[in-house]
């Protein structure tokens, strides 16, 4: 190894084969982000600001597809009203999951049972989730009409998922039926990082036991919720699954969500100029929420990068 | 000091399970139900049960068919995800110029959901030529940003003595990942097979639109398929339901102490 | 666009040298059949195929079948991958709106050339599908829409004959609803309550389909009968909210008066309803005989690799040979008008309620409304929708729908 020295040709050199070596490593991965990520993305800002179909040759038209979004697309603010909704109710979901983690982060005999079977929903097939709830809020054979009807507080079945009012509620309840016991999991986890000693030394303090959770236990619970509320956030934009499978967006656009527009006008009408502005509005507030997010639980997203 | 009795905590958990298992019971109560599925007011238990519907939904369906899509697709998933991710999450613990670029780059790309691209993604398959083949589905699937880090946290917390100590021995950074760095990160590959699994054998939107003649379509295509043809709901729907939950559900079960670990480990650090 | 033309000659390449007959896999010419809905049809179809390629050699159909809303979505997918199906079955307006994309054949030529072929069809059905002059589809299997009438239902509330106009439809609904009855179901997918307007003088469309009509008076007035009916239980709710299974589910159960529907419908709540015989369930003209057409068409997509194949395969499916097995297999008319003769011929002698109900279907052709040749009608239709849906079922005044519908439809006129 005498030829290892300062004056050997540069490919020879430590420096460069670790280099070399890194490239390779990370290349496999980096190809796939950049055909399925970073290309698509540059793709349909691209493809928004033009006119553009399978059967006719693409054409520059400036902002017409956001000006035919943002001032006359009635469809397109119900998707985004839906959409918000949808991401609004995510705290309630990472609130009931919090509670849960709290009754399963101790000493309970079993918990380790009940942490499995709250968390059994999150790995099924989402598409079979939409038809299970389907099928309970079906207006004949449905659990939900069963249950409430013989207990005598409904004497009409009623229509959940042909109701105008009633849909949209019952698909997030599905959603949330799904995602809970991922929340969960993730809370657990921020939980069982707090160190005890901090909650001895509250309590010989005789801080009591709502002002030891306020003080303690949220604060440090941050980095998790945020992370809880990045996933409520980034489940509108999946959640096209189980739309699709249990009303299709409809009655009328009631349940209809970004993504699954974005598909109908895309796919369905062969819309794809359309469809990308629509995508570039949809990615716009993703970033825009995160951004929110991050800011309210604290800024401290960036341990991410750690 | 005394502390409060468990059992409203027992009480409340237990109704909670209650409440999240009812819509499995009700599917497979459903799913075994010989008579008419509308008959009011619906059994608790299932009346007459026999397995018909499943019989059904075997004659019906190209099920196998369908499930060695699914099986196929999964696997090339996996495997792509256990090898790129491995690597990436490797050549992540070393230092280079620019990594905090690609570090960067990549946890945008964490914020960029893949079915917020799907029309150029589709272009894009396309141009490759791998539309309706198993390739073209698994090809978006083939690699992970969390899952790299899940791999990056795992590698960094073994000891930097262990890594020196073999790289003495002689063996090739490979070598290395393979032998010293992979069995001691066991959580981070159970969490990558069973994200990847859940994620690739769940996948729907993107199999809807690639896949082109029927004998291609996967499981979650093929039930989507069935609620359609079938517009008036028959028991087999549920039957089908069943079978195409249960591989998932086992897999996961029993793999869940891993794969809770991995992901508490890994996912919240990075 | 290289690298796969490098790839594709070395596969055939490859391909040429192992095959031994390499003569055959040059000549072989492979065309794509889409179907939407006939999945319950596959044995006949592969029967079909198989008839076609044994008197064609050298000819492969592959067959492809779509549900409802999958169908516009596998088409679109297939033109972006730029390989569309050849012959495509696809329902009413949506050939012309493939049409005025420029994915569809001009079939006018053919149309020309050929006199024989198309003298078979019923040409009110056939111009289902002229846009802007030009033949684009040629009629598959044809319905419109018509007024099913439950007999016991009317002779309770002591009619006797179905109504003859518009407000004879609102009274004796009114008449026949209370308790869990109700008076009257339209479907309401694809235009098909359009006639409930027509009947009224209400033109959705100016005649050269620029203007919207349909702010008037009359039309205010007809909504708002079509709400206080809706709100007091003579129209079933569901003719405005439920697509296809709901409407004629209720229909099926005997509670309902009245349903405005296609053909098929007779069909399916047949299968559901016990009840239906000839004494108890009439078919008739809709008041003023209008009526909204629900039409399959066979089209050939522009970017066809074999035209005269696939226009072979469409000639071949419609002539009266399979035309007639299509008619017998599914219980529908075809447009062709020797093999609808037979076939009406046929149910009249074996089945008298369903030859009533197949011989609205040939009558009064010139007198199908809600369906306009336009390029966009889906949208147009989404416009113009959800504002009639909120008045009738009494969200929205009906003033202020339309004129919001006005605005809405005008602006998709204008953007076309």
């Amino acid at each position: 190894m005498t030829t290892a020295s300062a004056r050997s040709p540069w490919y020879q050199r430590k420096q460069t084969r670790d280099i070399a070596l890194v490239g390779c490593f990370l290349l496999p991965s980096l190809a796939v982000f950049f055909l399925y990520r970073i290309l698509p993305l540059g793709w349909n800002a691209m493809l928004s600001f033009q006119s553009w179909s399978p059967l006719k040759a693409a054409k520059w038209i400036g902002l017409e597809n956001y000006e035919e979004m943002l001032l006359d697309d009635d469809v397109f603010w119900d998707a985004l009203t839906n959409t918000l909704i949808f991401i609004g109710c995510s705290p309630i979901a990472i609130a009931l999951a919090l509670g849960i983690a709290l009754l399963v982060n101790s000493d309970l005999k079993g918990a380790a049972i009940y942490r499995t079977i709250v968390f059994l929903s999150y790995p099924l097939m989402t598409v079979a989730v939409g038809i299970i709830w389907r099928w309970l809020y079906d207006v004949r054979g449905g659990f939900f009409n069963y249950v409430l009807r013989s207990t005598g507080a409904i004497d009409e079945p009623v229509k959940f998922l042909q109701s105008f009012d009633w849909a949209l509620p019952c698909v997030i309840a599905a959603e949330f039926w799904q995602v809970l016991g991922f929340y969960m999991i993730i809370l657990l986890t921020g939980l069982q990082s707090i160190p005890q000693h901090l909650y001895e030394a509250a309590r010989v303090d005789g801080v009591p036991a709502h002002a030891r959770f306020l003080r303690i236990t949220l604060p440090l619970l941050r980095p998790s919720i945020f992370l809880c509320i990045v996933v409520g956030i980034l489940n509108s934009f999946t959640s096209f699954d189980l739309v699709y499978v249990m009303t299709n967006g409809g009655p009328g656009h009631a349940t209809e969500l970004l993504i699954t527009y974005i598909y109908k006008a895309g796919f369905g009408q062969t819309r794809f100029d359309y469809a990308a502005a629509l995508t570039v509005v949809q990615f716009l507030l993703l970033v825009v929420l995160t951004v929110i997010a991050n800011k309210l639980s604290g800024g401290n997203a960036g341990s991410l990068e750690r | 000091m005394r502390r409060a009795p468990t059992w409203p905590r027992h009480a409340i958990m237990l109704a909670v399970c209650l409440l999240m298992l009812v819509p499995f019971y009700w599917v497979i109560k459903t799913s075994l139900t010989g008579e008419n599925i509308y008959a009011w007011p619906p059994s608790i238990i299932p009346v007459n049960p026999h397995l018909f519907n499943y019989v059904d939904v075997w004659y019906l369906i190209p099920f196998p068919r369908y499930l060695l899509n699914s099986v196929i697709v999964t696997i090339m998933a996996i495997s792509g995800n256990l090898l790129f991710n491995t690597a990436a999450g490797y050549a992540l613990t070393k230092q280079f110029p620019g990594k905090r670029w690609i570090v960067l780059l990549l946890l945008s790309c964490m914020l960029i959901p893949f079915q917020a691209t799907i029309i150029p993604a589709y272009l894009i398959t396309s141009w490759l030529g791998v539309l309706n083949s198993w390739l073209g589905i698994a090809l978006p699937m083939l690699s992970t940003i969390i899952c790299i880090f899940i791999f990056k946290a795992s590698f960094e917390a073994v000891p930097r003595s262990l890594i020196d100590a073999a790289r003495v021995d002689g063996l090739s950074e490979w070598r290395i990942v393979v032998r010293i760095l992979l069995p001691l990160s066991k959580p981070a590959i159970a969490t990558n097979v069973i994200l990847n699994f859940i994620w690739s054998w769940n996948a729907f939107l993107w199999p809807l639109i690639v896949v082109r003649s029927p004998d291609m379509q996967t499981l979650p295509l093929g039930l989507a398929r069935f609620l359609s043809v079938m517009e008036d709901t028959t028991g087999a729907l549920f039957a089908f339901v069943v079978m195409v939950l249960v591989p998932g559900l086992t897999i996961f079960l029993m793999a869940q102490k891993e794969f809770i670990r991995g992901l508490t480990s890994g996912a919240t650090k990075g | 666009m290289q690298r796969r033309q490098l790839l594709k000659s070395t596969a055939a390449l490859s391909a040429a040298a192992v095959l031994p007959m390499p003569a055959i896999a040059q000549s072989t010419k492979t065309i794509t059949f889409l179907t939407w809905n006939l999945v319950h049809l596959e044995k006949h179809i592969k029967d079909w195929i198989a008839g076609f390629q044994s008197t064609r050699s050298g000819v492969t159909v592959e067959w492809v079948d779509k549900k409802g809303p999958e169908l516009p979505v596998y088409y679109a997918t297939q033109l972006a991958a730029n390989t569309p199906p050849d012959v495509l079955d696809i329902q009413g307006a949506l050939g012309l709106e493939y049409a005025a994309q420029g994915a569809l054949m001009d079939l006018t030529p053919r149309f020309a050339a050929e006199a024989a072929v198309k003298g078979r069809y019923d040409q009110d059905y056939l111009s289902n599908w002229v846009f802007e002059g030009k033949n684009y589809m040629v009629p598959y299997y044809v319905s419109k829409t018509l007024l099913f009438w439950n007999k016991t239902r009317f002779k309770e509330a002591g009619l006797d004959k179905p109504p003859a106009s518009f407000d004879d439809i609102m009274a004796a609904a009114d008449k026949i609803k209370g308790g869990d009855k109700t008076g009257m179901l339209t479907l309401n997918f694809d235009w098909l309550y359009w006639p409930l307007m027509q009947m009224n003088g209400v033109e959705l469309l100016s005649k050269d389909l620029k203007t919207a009509t349909f702010k008037t008076a009359k039309a205010e007035e007809v909504l708002a009968k079509l709400a206080a009916a809706t709100k007091s239980g003579a129209i079933n709710p569901i003719s405005w909210t439920g697509r296809w299974v709901e409407p004629n589910e209720a229909f099926a159960t005997g509670n309902v008066g009245m349903l405005q529907a296609h053909a098929p419908a007779f069909f399916w709540i047949k299968g559901k309803g016990p009840w239906i015989n000839g004494d108890t369930l009439g078919a008739a003209q809709v008041p003023g005989n209008w009526a909204t057409p629900n039409s399959h068409g066979l089209g050939i997509s522009k970017g066809s690799k074999h035209p005269d194949v696939a226009w072979d395969f469409v000639k071949y499916l419609t002539d009266n040979d399979v035309g007639t097995q299509l008619a017998r297999t599914a219980s529908v008319l075809t447009g062709n008008k020797e093999i609808d003769k037979a076939t009406l011929a046929k149910f009249e002698k074996d089945d008298p309620l369903a030859y009533q109900v197949l011989k609205t279907q040939v009558e009064h052709t010139d007198k199908m409304c809600g369906n306009w040749r336009l390029g966009n009608d889906s949208r147009v239709k989404d416009a113009f929708w959800p504002e009639f849906q909120s008045a009738v079922l009494g969200r929205k005044d009906p003033k202020t729908a339309l004129a919001d519908a006005e605005r809405r439809v005008s602006r998709e006129l204008r953007r076309a």
